[in-house]
């Protein structure tokens, strides 16, 4: 068999695009606190497909706001505000 | 910490092996157009830009990826395997910034586009009928022919437990098969590529559907070896109900060195 490059294999990719390629570690390059960029949004929205969903963060997220709902005012957690 | 601006910055493709006054009639991200900028037998793919290409609406990173790949792309079909950078990797300054850098880093591009010169990326997905697969591994297994004696034979209780236990057993074959297949991937191909990788099919974001794909591998090899890998390939997909999709060439992003320069 011969190898194929039609749109369908480009898509598949996509995600090796985005995150390979050649790394450059220099000051020539612009960086934002010194990490290469990928844009900030694209890294956050990125972090929150990929790494809070592999890692239950909302799940957690979640869990923590009921149980502080359930919570008396004056649980020894909360904040006291006197 | 806000969006980082700045002046003047290049967004940098690739670099190719290439002599003056080269040309690529491909546009860049946004239609904007790219020039090759050219020292010491260098070329540096370039576009102008201003800030980072950024965006939290997946479908434009998909649109802009898609360029980045096509770019890169073109520039290897007219000069050979071209070094490709990472998305987004911005080089400070104009035009003469770029070639600057080019004639300061010569002797370690020259030397990683010439490790690479004639190789390319190849991707191959293996899929196969799972219902066959499974057919087989229960016809094969003595350890699941037992359990399922015992099952018909047990109480529901305990049958319950045993149908557990038939079910980890099959999946753990069918793990073994994977792995047997992959296996069998790496060796036969290794005399043929110069690098080989399993690649983790969990990983993705962008892709728009969950892949069916058992087994994903992903290797560099020279353009001679494309007919001998097919061959190889050819001889794994003849296996009853086994489904091989074979992609490339593709520029080396997944074998892309790391460069302190």
């Amino acid at each position: 068999m011969k190898p194929t490059k039609d749109d369908h294999a480009v898509v598949d990719l996509l995600d090796v695009i985005l995150r390979d390629g050649v790394i450059l570690q220099a000051d020539v390059i612009i960086t934002i606190a010194d990490v290469p960029l990928v844009g900030l949004s694209l890294r956050a929205a990125l972090a929150g497909m990929s790494t809070m969903t592999d890692y239950g963060y909302f799940e957690e997220w979640d869990a923590a706001q009921r149980q502080l709902a359930r919570m008396p005012d004056d649980h020894p957690l909360l904040p006291n505000d006197e | 910490m806000g969006d980082p601006t700045f002046d003047e910055g290049r967004y940098l493709y690739c670099v190719v092996e290439t002599e003056d006054d080269a040309e690529l009639s491909e546009n860049g991200i946004d239609g904007e157009p790219i020039s090759i900028l050219v020292r010491d037998g260098l070329g540096a793919v370039v576009q102008p830009c201003d800030s980072p290409f950024d965006s939290d609406d997946l479908e434009t990173v998909r649109e802009w990826l898609v360029t980045h790949q096509s770019v890169i792309d073109a520039a290897g079909e007219a000069f050979g395997t071209p070094l490709p950078f990472r998305f987004d990797t911005i080089l400070k300054g104009d035009d003469d910034a770029v070639r600057e850098w080019l004639a300061d880093q010569s002797e370690m591009l020259d030397s990683h586009l010439d490790q690479l010169a004639g190789h390319w990326e190849y991707r191959v997905g293996v899929t196969w009928d799972e219902e066959r697969v499974r057919d087989e591994l229960r016809a094969e297994d003595e350890e699941l022919a037992d359990l399922r004696e015992r099952i018909d034979d047990a109480s529901e209780g305990t049958a319950f437990l045993l149908e557990k236990q038939y079910d980890n057993r099959l999946h753990d074959l069918r793990e073994a098969r994977k792995d047997g297949l992959t296996t069998r991937l790496r060796d036969e191909l290794d005399p043929l590529v110069a690098e080989f990788d399993v690649v983790d099919s969990k990983g993705g974001v962008l892709e728009s559907d969950e892949t069916e794909e058992v087994v994903q591998v992903s290797f560099l090899a020279h353009e001679d070896r494309e007919e001998e890998i097919g061959r190889v390939l050819d001889d794994v997909a003849a296996e009853p109900g086994v489904e091989i999709r074979f992609t490339g060439p593709w520029p080396p992003y997944s074998f892309a060195p790391e460069l302190d320069a």
